[in-house]
């Protein structure tokens, strides 16, 4: 086990309600797990949580054993990387912003040994066309790549992805999700993440958590996934069909 | 591979523009050594800078010109690094040196200094020297610091409270500094007529106050400052990426922002405290510096302290060519300078390098 929630609650004050309700689950390394469940349900709360961004109310968040509200900010941010939903940069060059994910090693100035590490995450990325480009100049799907090369160069075991394709189009939506399995696979970096398509998510989750009201209804691989499932979570109709032994979800 | 060698073009470009700034600045500070109103030729200036010539002149250059000039360089630097440390921290292009309100808790001070307690400060160029000669010359700015530290104390403590986020900061120094700008006017509102222009006059910002003790604070205060900024280059390029980016890479966020926005503000306090208020060097040199070289923090703070001593020393110039014996009011000045370079900057630079 790599990421292991327990019993986690959070509530944003102390008399508001609880917008995460016990939720218990854990992630192994290089699977890729994905969060669904309706708008509110406590999908980006559960994310900020993971991610240290707010304390917990109750329960723990470990990694490899190790209570991540026991270690500093700055070692949390070596095990786990963050790509923002709404991808925002400054005007950095590519290289400069992907270079800085190796803050967390190097604090204070960059060596020779991060810039190395940068060429080969861009290399990797396909971006090292871009490298001198302002960041702010590129594409939606250019951009958005470059947040996860900033991920990957910070060589974290877990990638939380908070609806990485909000803001891209179809094409550039399933070329970036397979690049992020892919890289995630070759370096068993797990992957944590949210998706309102569920057939993207069919296509690329290992486990699936199903969020309603806060509380964890269904968690488990691709067979746990029904249409009744699906009506309880989303209060949706559909139908989950076959195609070429793939579940494809349709509505009704 | 071939994006190396244009990365590294890159960074050269940027350099050798901080190179350029530098140079500038340099060249200029001697030129400022030798504008003045006192009608001494080039020669006479460069004789008197290595004290040759009558002691008349060797005292205008070594004890007037020489500390002028030093603080439109202290000054002009410090000022511009703190508005684009708060303009990074606050997320605001908006964001100014004293966007806390410790320009206004500085001018409280002082005016109390003066109206209530006739406080002296020194001064050039005015007819009030009964007034501004006969008692304690750093009065006024002693109170000035006093109270810009207090409001500092004060705002930053009620953000540590409840939260550092943009939003809460920049409203609550719009709070705290409309009240000390209230204060202000009900303590003008009974001033005596002179009172009330040596208050007035004091606001005005004026070089000529500079001494070489006034000189050495700021530097101080300006140069620790300058380097803690340079020293978290990187977390404030992270802090670019939003707060939550910022944290996940490993920053203190709140930390970050606390020390830097105390230093930020300890500069605009000394600064407005020994020469009076210096508008716009801190959100025009900034903005000038990103639109030209980007907005990676390595080039843009020295780079920006550049340009503010640079954009000081011409306006400081330029304010005592114009005055006919008597310096224009300097912060009058650098935004009859710089207004209109930024107009042309924002308007003319657009779908460049943000």
């Amino acid at each position: 086990m790599s990421l292991d929630i327990k019993d986690l609650s959070f509530r944003y004050s102390k008399r508001a309600p609880l917008v995460l309700d016990n939720v218990s689950f854990s992630l192994n390394k290089g699977e890729i797990g994905v969060v669904l469940g309706k708008n509110g349900s406590g999908k980006t709360t559960l994310f900020k949580n993971v991610l240290g961004l707010v304390k917990p109310t109750g329960g723990s968040i470990s990694f490899d054993g190790k209570d991540l509200s026991k270690v500093s900010r700055r070692e949390r941010a070596g095990y786990i990387a963050y790509v923002p939903q709404n991808v925002e940069f400054g005007a950095l060059s590519v290289f400069d912003t992907v270079l800085m994910g190796r803050m967390p090693y190097f604090g204070l100035r960059s060596g020779k040994e991060d810039e190395e590490k940068t060429y080969s995450v861009l290399n990797e990325m396909g971006l090292t066309d871009l490298a001198s480009r302002n960041v702010e100049e590129l594409s939606g799907g250019e951009r958005q790549k470059a947040a996860i090369a900033r991920a990957f160069a910070q060589e974290p075991e877990l990638m939380v992805f908070d609806e990485p394709t909000g803001n891209l189009d179809i094409a550039n939506e399933q070329l970036i999700l397979n690049e992020a399995k892919r890289i995630a696979g070759e370096k068993g970096i797990g992957i944590l993440t949210s998706l309102h398509d569920l057939n993207q998510a069919l296509a690329i989750g290992d486990r699936f958590f199903f969020l309603k009201n806060g509380k964890l209804l269904h968690s488990g691989g691709k067979d746990i996934i029904s249409k009744e499932l699906i009506k309880e979570v989303f209060d949706a109709d559909v139908s989950i069909i076959d195609h070429e032994g793939k579940m494809i979800v349709v509505n009704c | 591979m071939g994006d190396r060698s244009a990365l590294l073009k890159d960074k050269h470009k940027k350099t050798a523009a901080i190179v350029i700034l530098i140079v500038i600045t340099v060249v200029l500070g001697f030129v400022c050594l030798f504008v003045g109103s006192s009608n001494m030729s080039l020669s006479e200036c460069i004789y008197a800078l290595f004290g040759n010539g009558s002691s008349a002149q060797i005292r205008i250059i070594r004890n007037i010109r020489i500390p002028r000039v030093l603080a439109a360089i202290i000054a002009g630097a410090g000022l511009s690094a703190a508005g684009l440390i708060m303009q990074t921290n606050l997320n605001n292009p908006m964001a100014s040196p004293s966007t806390l309100g410790v320009s206004n808790a500085a001018v409280f001070g002082a005016n109390l200094s003066i109206i209530a307690f006739a406080g002296g400060f020194l001064s050039t160029g005015n007819n009030l020297k009964n007034y501004t000669t006969g008692f304690n010359p750093y009065a006024a700015s002693l109170m000035a610091f006093i109270f810009s530290t207090l409001s500092i104390i004060l705002i930053l403590g009620l953000c540590r409270l409840k939260s550092f986020r943009p939003g809460v900061v920049v409203l609550a120094g719009i709070a705290v500094g409309s009240l000390w700008t209230a204060a202000t006017t009900i303590l003008q509102f009974y001033a005596t007529d002179v009172g009330l222009s040596a208050a007035v006059i004091w606001t005005f910002g004026d070089l000529g106050r500079a001494t070489y003790k006034t000189d050495i604070i700021m530097a101080l205060v300006i140069v620790a400052g300058i380097i803690f900024f340079m020293v978290m280059s990187w977390r404030f390029n992270a802090l670019l990426s939003g707060e939550p980016a910022a944290k996940s890479l490993g920053v203190n966020v709140n930390r970050l922002r606390f020390v830097s926005m105390l230093l930020a503000s300890l500069i605009t306090a000394v600064c407005v405290s020994y020469l009076g208020m210096i508008g716009f060097v801190g959100i025009i040199c900034p903005h000038v510096v990103k639109k030209l070289l980007g907005q990676d923090h390595r080039f843009t703070i020295p780079a920006s302290v550049f340009a503010g001593s640079i954009l000081l020393l011409l306006a400081d110039t330029v304010s005592r060519s114009i005055g006919n014996g008597s310096a224009l009011p300097v912060g009058a000045i650098t935004s009859l300078l710089g207004a209109p370079f930024f107009l042309i900057i924002i308007l003319f630079r657009k779908g460049d390098k943000a």
